[in-house]
């Protein structure tokens, strides 16, 4: 798998769900490049290329994070948090597809910068006209920001802002 | 107040004896001046009288004298006219002019009497002759120094004889009017007596009376005074009482409020203790329900997702019957889908928390008849939304209410061919009566108490899906908007579901509206 042409990370601790989703993703020849994260921890450490991640560059970020809530170590809001509070990540598209439909968290996820939220249905038709439907529209109908411009850009603007 | 009819009969205690004291009084000054006019007049008639009778005495008197001079006068000429002494003279001349005097003075006296005046004249010239006759005496003595004959005497004798008779008669006459002059005042020195008499007692009896009087006032209003005091006793020791009964139940209240501030302490804190116990409750069962969404949900998911893969993948070499197996299983899995979801609204419509706003339920009614769309699709439905008022309310609740309503209108014209679903409202008793009307199978009225039970069908779930769920999520918005909710059908005619959000909450100028609305 090559890390640096990355389209989605999907974070996602269940076994089966993982499958479910990437069997949906693969139909839509959506899964190609395709990273699991199976906690937030592991998550943040992809996206703020660190740990097993160190040699990942902010200048390929995914194109798509699919976000579960219910995570081990890490749960998914402090993962959301934390990627939309760094300006080197703050701009990747992050979904949260989770089983929940509680107001609390729709109310969270939004208000820490979520680009949508799904629940994710139990017919497993539905279910898999939901992951294509997002897939196709954050990978191929919109338009991701000019990302290797944009983070030097922002590198420089971070690393002023830590030498403050 | 008992004691206000005490002052009103001293007042007309007060004035009835003020109104006879005045009168006595005013009787008794006015008797009092009678007396003394008439006791005056008394004074000044026996006065009067007294005079009179002086009056008399002085006539007589003058009568004597003139008579006693003429005598003397005649006895001094005789006397003379005898022995010729002048000596006998002496007093003759001086007593002269005096009888003359005396016979004015007498005619004086006498004015206002004319008999007296008439025996006057016939005195004056009695006496003249007399007085003449002794002067002739005297003067022929003088010139003759003859001595008095007898014939002379004789004549002195007469002329003598006739003065004596006249005053006689003027004497009798004026002892006559003094016979008559006493007696009357005697009369009215009597009647004077008597009135001063008789008004004396009279007085004092009116001054008995007065007293008599005033002193039946008195002890009238000495008596009213003695009550007064009495009830004033009475009064004060009741209020007396009174006070001390109130000081006591003052005491009691007291200790009543005491007791009840300390009951309501006991409350307060027991109430927080259960809000706290609630809270706590509260979160567990939210806890547990978030749970039941993200937990109970992936199993499903998985069951679902996996058995529909199996017919994807493995469907050439499944046996038809275990290929039927799984599409049991699959729709199984829907039927716990939905039904996990429809408890899940259930639990989530009992904690939400009222967001009320005014909200146009016209706009509600078009997004949720959007929703149903593709449920309809291929089926001829005809929906008659007439004009519904803006009401305050939930927006997100009141969207379950109808979404739920409209889904089981739907769901139950399914048979018919072509559906009538029908949403209008009424103002009945102020408030805005919604109806969610529809010609589909209906149901009999004698299973109307089980609508809005939990899991309560009326239907097998082959004729018509459900989880008997909605209406009781439907019955808890209502309930939770203050509202009603109710129903009525018939067996294969239709069914008609009501329900109001609290009338009161409903906006100004809405309400108008939806009066004038109610009119036509």
């Amino acid at each position: 798998m090559n890390s640096d042409k990355l389209d989605i990370l999907l974070v996602e601790d269940n076994q089966d769900d993982m499958e479910l989703a990437l069997h949906a993703l693969r139909r839509e020849k959506l899964a190609n490049n395709i990273f699991v994260a199976r906690d937030g921890e592991q998550a943040l450490d992809f996206l703020f290329c660190r740990g097993e991640f160190t040699q990942r560059s902010f200048d390929h970020p995914p194109k798509l994070v699919l976000l579960d809530l219910k995570l081990p170590k890490v749960d998914g809001m402090e993962v959301l948090k934390q990627v939309k509070a760094d300006p080197r990540t703050r701009t990747i598209p992050v979904v949260i597809m989770t089983s929940s439909k509680e107001e609390r968290d729709l109310v969270s996820g939004y208000n820490l910068g979520a680009n949508s939220y799904i629940q994710k249905p139990v017919d497993f038709d539905q279910f898999r006209d939901t992951v294509k439907t997002v897939g196709l529209y954050w990978l191929i109908t919109n338009q991701p920001p000019p990302l290797a411009e944009g983070f030097r850009h922002l590198d420089a603007l971070a690393h002023d802002h830590d030498r403050q | 107040m008992p004691t206000g009819a005490l002052p009103v009969a001293a007042v007309a205690i007060t004035d009835s004896l003020k109104r006879r004291v005045a009168g006595s009084f005013i009787i008794a000054v006015l008797l009092t001046v009678f007396l003394g006019i008439s006791s005056w007049r008394g004074a000044r008639v026996a006065a009067n009288d007294a005079d009179w009778v002086a009056h008399t005495y002085a006539v007589m008197d003058a009568i004597e004298l003139t008579t006693m001079h003429v005598i003397e006068l005649e006895t001094s000429a005789r006397s003379f006219a005898l022995t010729g002494q002048d000596r006998l003279l002496a007093h003759y001349e001086t007593t002269k002019s005096t009888a003359v005097q005396e016979e004015d003075t007498l005619r004086h006296l006498t004015a206002d009497n004319p008999n007296e005046g008439r025996l006057l004249d016939v005195l004056e010239p009695q006496v003249r002759a007399a007085l003449e006759f002794a002067a002739s005496l005297i003067a022929k003595r003088r010139q003759t120094h003859a001595v008095l004959s007898a014939d002379e005497i004789l004549e002195t004798e007469r002329l003598m004889d006739a003065v004596r008779g006249t005053t006689q008669k003027m004497h009798a006459e004026e002892m006559r009017l003094l016979s008559q002059r006493t007696p009357r005042t005697e009369a009215g020195r009597r009647l004077t007596s008597r009135i001063i008499i008789v008004g004396i007692f009279v007085g004092a009896g009116l001054l008995g009376l007065a007293w008599f009087a005033v002193d039946r006032e008195i002890e009238v209003s000495a008596r009213a005074q003695r009550q007064i005091v009495t009830l004033n006793a009475e009064l004060e020791q009741r209020v007396e009482q009174r006070t001390a009964a109130l000081e006591y139940e003052i005491v009691e209240r007291k200790q009543i409020e005491e007791e009840l501030r300390k009951f309501r302490d006991e409350l307060e804190l027991r109430v927080l203790e259960r809000t706290a116990q609630l809270e706590t409750v509260n979160q567990e069962l939210e806890a547990f329900s978030y749970s039941v969404s993200h937990d109970l949900r992936a199993p499903l998911r998985h069951i679902s997702g996996f058995s529909r893969m199996l017919t994807e993948e493995f469907g050439s070499t499944l046996d038809p019957i275990a290929q039927r197996y799984v599409e049991r299983m699959q729709r199984g899995t829907q039927e716990m889908g939905l039904l996990v979801d429809e408890l899940l609204n259930l639990a989530r419509v009992g904690r939400h928390a009222l967001s009320l706003r005014p909200t146009g339920l016209n706009s509600i009614v078009a997004e949720v008849i959007a929703i149903l769309e593709p449920d309809g699709e291929g089926r001829q439905v005809k929906w008659l939304i007439s004009d519904l008022p803006a009401v305050e309310c939930d927006p997100v609740l009141v969207k379950q209410i109808f979404q739920n309503l409209l889904a089981n209108a739907l769901k139950f014209t399914r048979p018919r061919s072509g559906a009538i679903i029908e949403v209008s409202h009424k103002q009945e008793g102020g408030q805005a009566v919604f109806t969610v009307r529809d010609n589909g199978i209906g149901f009999s009225m004698k299973y109307v108490d089980k609508l809005f039970g939990v899991f309560q069908r009326l239907h097998s779930a082959d004729e018509f899906e459900g989880t008997g769920i909605g209406l009781v999520t439907v019955q808890r918005i209502v309930h939770k908007h203050g509202g009603r909710v109710w129903a009525e059908g018939e067996a294969d005619k239709g069914a008609a579901f009501y329900f109001t959000l609290g009338g009161e909450k409903q906006m100004e100028s809405n309400n108008k509206a939806a009066g004038a609305g109610g009119q036509s």
